[in-house]
């Protein structure tokens, strides 16, 4: 990508950055003020987390965290699937369906954070009750028009998540 | 350093039975903390002797942690899996990777197991054991019969569950030792049962936005039969024995058996070149009749030194007579022979 910056004009004569910037003004208002979906992402230290040399994967207790941090987004938590696991084991299993997570664009570069694949989310479901999630689509790609506000620019992203074990994660 | 393969690291102080007395050994394993009889085995103890095997035999340690082997085989009923209290299912009650499980295949075959391939038909009962009883007043025997066990085979995948690879490798690395043969062996209630490995077939649930872990899952055939105890039968041995003979006592007759008696005897007399006389003593009574002749012209007959005839046919000797043969031959420089026909009276 070019580090350039180039004035977006496109649909000047109808819909500017003043317009876009205060629709996603009020749509911040309304996700964090009435929504306020609060939601805690781990991100997996890749420099220092100890990895074998010939899979890749963390050898025991390799894994390290950088520092959580709390974010906002608008979360949508799938119906889990009762089936058995894999096929023919005949072991039944209700797997929590993903967590798909709206995010605005601009929250994440206030926070200069970034979601990537394998980080994990921890959402609270009651006051007692946290399900961890790690990211299986770090929805990178925002250059569909969905997620593009009235073809003028990207602002926001679709994290897909998927549960996790409690072998796998725990929280820090 | 690890030590030479060849260097014993466990040494047995017995020496461990070989041939006939280890069959022995092995029969006294069978009847071990029961009956004369072998236990029965039956589908269900095939499937635990195969559970048992698995946890045994294919136990898994990864980073100093037993991987845990589901410890039923999960059937139809729903609630089944859900009653047990592993300590490896997370609040979701859903069983957490890495663990083993063994699935069954529903259906079970005819045997191949090359010991019971062969049968007699019509579940024939075969002698095991004669087992001595005591009533209280008599000794016995009972025997115990049994029929030819039945031979099946069960098919069964042993699936590892996990999320990294080096579990999967630590795994296959058991099983492929384990089966470098082909074929292992388990103790089920004391007999010795093949197990025959199978295909190996990957499982794993790749899909991108789900839940992703391996799942590899080896087939195994255990080569097993099936002896039902209710079949057995154990009947009374003969405990007395009452000998009865029985007689005719009528009388049969028989017709005397007839003997051909050969009442005479030949007595050849031989006159060497030179010799016209020979006598002989008799301590027998008998009739000498004279049979054929050689180079005799004629013969004078003296018994006791009396005449008695020339060239008779028949001469009568009586007990402690002295018989002397006087002859003319025909040629003085050959042997003269005569015949008698000795016949005792």
């Amino acid at each position: 990508m070019s580090n350039n910056k180039v004035p977006i004009t496109r649909l000047g004569k109808f819909f500017g950055d003043q317009d876009f910037n205060l629709d996603i003004s009020i749509g911040e208002e309304w996700l964090y003020g009435d929504m306020n979906f609060n939601l805690v992402l781990y991100r997996v230290d890749r420099k220092k987390t100890k990895t074998d040399n010939v899979y890749g994967e963390t050898v025991k207790d390799g894994i390290k965290f950088l520092p959580p941090v709390e974010f906002k987004g608008f979360v949508q938590i799938l119906a889990p699937e009762n089936k058995n696991l894999g096929t023919n084991s005949k072991l039944n299993q209700v797997e929590p369906g993903n967590l798909k997570v709206a995010v605005y664009q601009k929250q994440l570069d206030e926070l200069d954070v970034d979601i990537n694949f394998g980080d994990y989310i921890g959402y609270y479901e009651s006051e007692t009750r946290v399900r961890y999630y790690t990211v299986t689509n770090d929805g990178r790609v925002i250059s569909d028009n969905k997620h593009n506000y009235a073809g003028i620019r990207p602002y926001y992203r679709s994290i897909i998540a998927s549960a996790v074990v409690d072998n796998e994660f725990r929280g820090l | 350093m690890p030590l030479p393969k060849k260097v014993k690291k466990n040494i047995s102080l017995t020496e461990p039975e070989i041939l006939f007395s280890r069959r022995k050994e092995l029969l006294e394993k069978i009847q071990k903390d029961g009956t004369y009889l072998p236990k029965s085995i039956l589908h269900s103890d095939l499937d635990g002797g195969f559970l048992d095997f698995v946890k045994e035999d294919l136990k898994l340690v990864v980073e100093g942690k037993k991987v845990p082997t589901v410890d039923i085989l999960i059937t139809t009923q729903n609630w089944a899996q859900f009653t047990q209290t592993w300590t490896f299912q997370n609040e979701d009650k859903n069983i957490e990777p890495p663990f083993i499980t063994v699935v069954r295949i529903p259906e079970v075959k005819y045997g191949t197991n090359p010991s019971t391939l062969y049968t007699i038909p019509n579940r024939r009962q075969y002698f095991y054991a004669q087992v001595p009883t005591w009533d209280g007043t008599r000794a016995g025997m009972d025997i115990y019969k049994i029929p030819q066990p039945v031979p099946v085979d069960i098919t069964y995948q042993v699936k590892i569950v996990c999320n990294r690879m080096r579990e999967l490798n630590d795994f296959n690395k058991i099983i492929i030792e384990k089966f470098s043969s082909k074929q292992a062996y388990t103790n089920i209630k004391g007999h010795y049962i093949p197990i025959v490995m199978g295909n190996i077939n990957d499982e794993s649930v790749m899909d991108l936005e789900k839940r992703k872990y391996y799942i590899q899952s080896y087939e195994f055939t255990l080569l097993g039969f099936l002896i039902d105890e209710n079949e057995f039968t154990v009947s009374p041995a003969i405990t007395r024995a009452l000998t009865v003979l029985e007689f005719d006592s009528g009388k049969i007759k028989r017709n005397p058996k007839s003997f051909e008696i050969n009442e005479t005897t030949n007595l050849d007399v031989l006159f060497l070149n030179g010799i016209t006389l020979i006598s002989q003593f008799f301590d027998y009574k008998t009739n000498l009749n004279v049979g054929t002749t050689k180079n005799i012209e004629s013969y004078d007959i003296f018994i006791n030194n009396e005449y008695y005839g020339s060239d008779i046919s028949e001469i009568q000797i009586n007990t402690n007579d002295i018989l002397k043969i006087i002859i003319t031959k025909q040629d003085n420089t050959k042997e003269s022979k005569m015949e008698l026909i000795s016949k005792l009276i």
